[in-house]
């Protein structure tokens, strides 16, 4: 970047090395911060850019142009008929002034009221974008509930297809059981409450969130402290490392997989280090379940391989990732036939078609 | 005996163009030469007083010779140039116009008419002296054919004055004083050492100071504008416009400060480089146009237009005792290029005065 020739005894690229190399420091000690590469690319303030082009921004370079005073100099410095000319012109405007000076406060009204218009059209909305944009909007809301199919009664939904309260307990406690006695703990997508119900039986401070304000009224009224929050939204209103462990049952099936994605980047940055993260998700290589039962749920977006699940885990940092699947098929096919290949290809497809229906994905922040 | 008559539109106290006619006038005249000096407005007093310019047209005689300084455009300069005459160009540079959009339409205009001018006048002269070889190869460009570098003639004893006591008094405290002297103008790029200076405070000296030497009378717009940015980025206090200063005070802030600092876009010549040299100051300069020819060994010049890295060199300028030596070292030796009699001589030969 610099150059000071040889004579001075200076070295140059030493010199610039250790330059840098303060810089380096100063952005990781955090002085050179946004904050102050901010104020280094502050433009002057109190008018257009210096040394813009005032055609790339004519409406900020309007208002200086219109107030701009140029005062006309008449004067002429030729030899001889300088001063002849000088008079001229000066007896010319004073003549004219007049006819001049009408037709300037007229152009000049002309002018600020065109930049007047023109500001307001540049910053007003225009009602055919806004009509347009309103439309684009309201297709996307359709959509989306169509997808979900909100125009179904939800309490129907759960009614057929949910399942009860003890069995939920018993799926959960073994999970349960991996948090710290007395931890802080998150239930992400609490529903009724069920799973809260149990931590607080086990002694952990746990508390809830869920996106469902009806599910959320419910367990509140059966004293549990919960949050009407989207999932990913209250993750990230959490201070660093401030939570003792994350338990999601049947929340990662209901949003797209970016959401999930940084569902999990937000959770690593919100645990603990070594705090246990409980996903858990219907499991999607037993195709009865893949290819039927998840389907009962209109909102569900795609089934989850635990591959898969196990994989956004692990790239996102969770040490120790493990899967675990739980739920048996009942009826499965029935494996008491002759020892050998047969036996063999009995289990197989019970393993594909009849195997475990949910599975969850353990793992710790680093 | 044939007359030296100098001619420039404006001659104003404290200013580097000014300062070259007065030096040039008072070498002629001292060499046993009549000499006289004219402009179309002057404010400043001289030996002899300043004559106004018509006064040329009945004065010049075929073998005077007449050097009209040029720094910025003007229809006298048509009119003289038809003078006969032996007639020099003396080239100060025009200032690029594009280093007043978004600031003065009025002083753009001026520029770009300057530079056209500038073109015109170039056959009707026999020589055109550039301050600088930077200034030179304009000249060259602009279609003289006989070009020559004199540099700015200057008076080094003038700076012997005793420098002002309450100026020393004022900057003794901080131990960081970096010092920029020039007319307040948007070339001159005040506005990116003062992001600079907030840079510094923020990393590496919160008690560093910036001071701003030179009028900024011609340019109110852009003086505010510094004056908004360095409250917006929360270093009022640490900015001082020093405006126009007399000689005895600018010496004084030499004497107090720590480093000299330029981040101008535009120079042609540089006359605060020799001057930061002369009272031992270590440079850090961005290199634009005839910096790096006056710098030339002197002086850290910086390529690029970063403020962080500008102001870290600054830093280790401050810090490291043997690298400021160096630079000083070779700024004493660099001035001494400029001396009077060395500027004397090459003027009398170029010159012919």
């Amino acid at each position: 970047m610099t150059t000071a020739p040889s004579t001075t005894g200076v070295d140059v690229d030493a010199l610039m090395n250790e330059v840098r190399a303060r810089i380096r420091q100063r952005r990781e000690s955090g002085r050179f911060d946004a904050g102050l590469q901010a104020a280094l690319d502050r433009p002057l303030p109190g008018g257009a850019p210096i040394f813009a082009d005032d055609l790339a921004d004519p409406l900020k370079a309007l208002p200086d142009v219109l107030d701009a005073d140029q005062a006309y100099d008449p004067r002429s410095r030729r030899r001889y008929v300088g001063p002849v000319i000088t008079l001229a012109r000066r007896a010319a405007i004073w003549l004219l002034r007049s006819w001049i000076g009408d037709l300037v406060d007229r152009q000049d009204r002309v002018n600020r009221l065109l930049y007047a218009a023109i500001r307001e059209q540049a910053l007003a909305p225009s009602p055919l974008g806004e009509a347009r944009l309103a439309a684009i909007e309201e297709t996307l809301a359709r959509r989306e509930r169509d997808e979900n199919a909100s125009n179904l009664e939800w309490r129907f939904l759960v009614a057929r297809f949910s399942g009860v309260e003890e069995q939920i307990r018993a799926q959960a406690e073994p999970f349960v059981a991996l948090f710290p006695r007395g931890g802080r703990v998150l239930d992400l997508g609490s529903g009724r409450g069920y799973v809260l119900g149990l931590m607080r039986e086990r002694g952990l401070a746990a508390y809830g969130v869920d996106i469902d304000g009806a599910a959320v009224a419910e367990s509140r009224g059966n004293g549990f402290e919960v949050l009407e929050a989207d999932a990913e939204a209250h993750l990230r209103s959490l201070a660093d490392r401030s939570l003792d462990g994350i338990y999601s049952a049947h929340v990662a099936e209901h949003v797209l997989l970016g959401k999930l994605v940084e569902i999990l980047r937000q959770a690593r940055r919100v645990l603990k280090p070594g705090a246990p993260l409980v996903m858990a998700t219907p499991n999607a290589a037993t195709l009865t379940v893949s290819s039927h039962t998840f389907y009962f749920d209109p909102s569900h977006r795609r089934p989850i391989p635990p591959e898969l699940f196990q994989f956004l885990l692990e790239v996102e940092g969770f040490t120790g990732v493990e899967v675990r699947s739980y739920a048996p098929t009942e009826p499965r096919l029935d494996e008491g036939v002759p020892d050998g290949p047969i036996r063999e290809n009995v289990r197989l497809l019970n393993r594909t078609l009849f195997g475990d229906r949910d599975y969850a994905v353990v793992g710790r922040a680093p | 005996m044939a007359t030296v008559h100098h001619f420039h539109p404006t001659l104003v106290p404290a200013d580097a163009i000014s300062n070259h006619v007065v030096a040039l006038h008072e070498l002629a005249r001292r060499d046993g030469k009549d000499s006289r000096v004219y402009a179309i407005e002057s404010t400043r007093p001289i030996d002899g007083g300043v004559l106004p310019y018509r006064r040329l047209f009945r004065s010049v005689r075929p073998d005077d010779t007449l050097l009209l300084h040029f720094s910025m455009g003007n229809e006298v300069f048509d009119q003289l140039a038809k003078l006969p005459a032996r007639k020099v160009l003396v080239y100060h540079n025009v200032t690029p116009a594009e280093f007043f959009t978004g600031i003065n339409p009025h002083a753009a205009l001026h520029a770009q008419l300057g530079r056209k001018q500038l073109g015109t006048l170039a056959a009707q002269m026999e020589l055109g002296v550039g301050v600088s070889e930077y200034n030179r190869r304009e000249l060259e460009a602009a279609g003289f054919t006989r070009t020559a570098v004199v540099p700015l003639l200057i008076d080094w004893t003038a700076y012997d004055v005793a420098p002002d006591p309450a100026v020393l008094a004022q900057r003794a405290s901080a131990r960081t004083k970096l010092l920029f002297v020039s007319r307040i103008a948007p070339h001159k790029r005040q506005d990116d050492l003062i992001r600079l200076i907030a840079y510094y405070r923020a990393c590496i000296d919160p008690e560093a100071q910036l001071v701003l030497v030179g009028s900024y009378r011609d340019q109110p717009q852009y003086h505010a504008r510094l004056r908004a940015l360095a409250q917006e980025l929360g270093v009022t206090g640490a900015v001082t416009f020093a405006g126009s200063v007399s000689l005895s005070a600018l010496v004084a802030y030499y004497r107090s400060a720590t480093a000299f600092v330029s981040l101008s876009e535009h120079e042609g010549f540089g006359v605060p480089l020799l001057e930061a040299m002369r009272f031992d100051l270590p440079i850090v300069a961005y290199d634009a146009g005839a910096v790096a020819e006056t710098l030339g060994d002197a002086g850290l010049r910086a390529k690029t237009r970063d403020l962080a890295e500008i102001a870290e060199l600054v830093g280790l300028v401050g810090e490291r005792a043997d690298l400021r030596a160096s630079l000083v070292a070779a700024g004493r030796k660099r001035v001494a290029d400029f001396s009077t009699d060395r500027v004397e001589q090459k003027t009398r030969t170029v010159l012919g005065l």
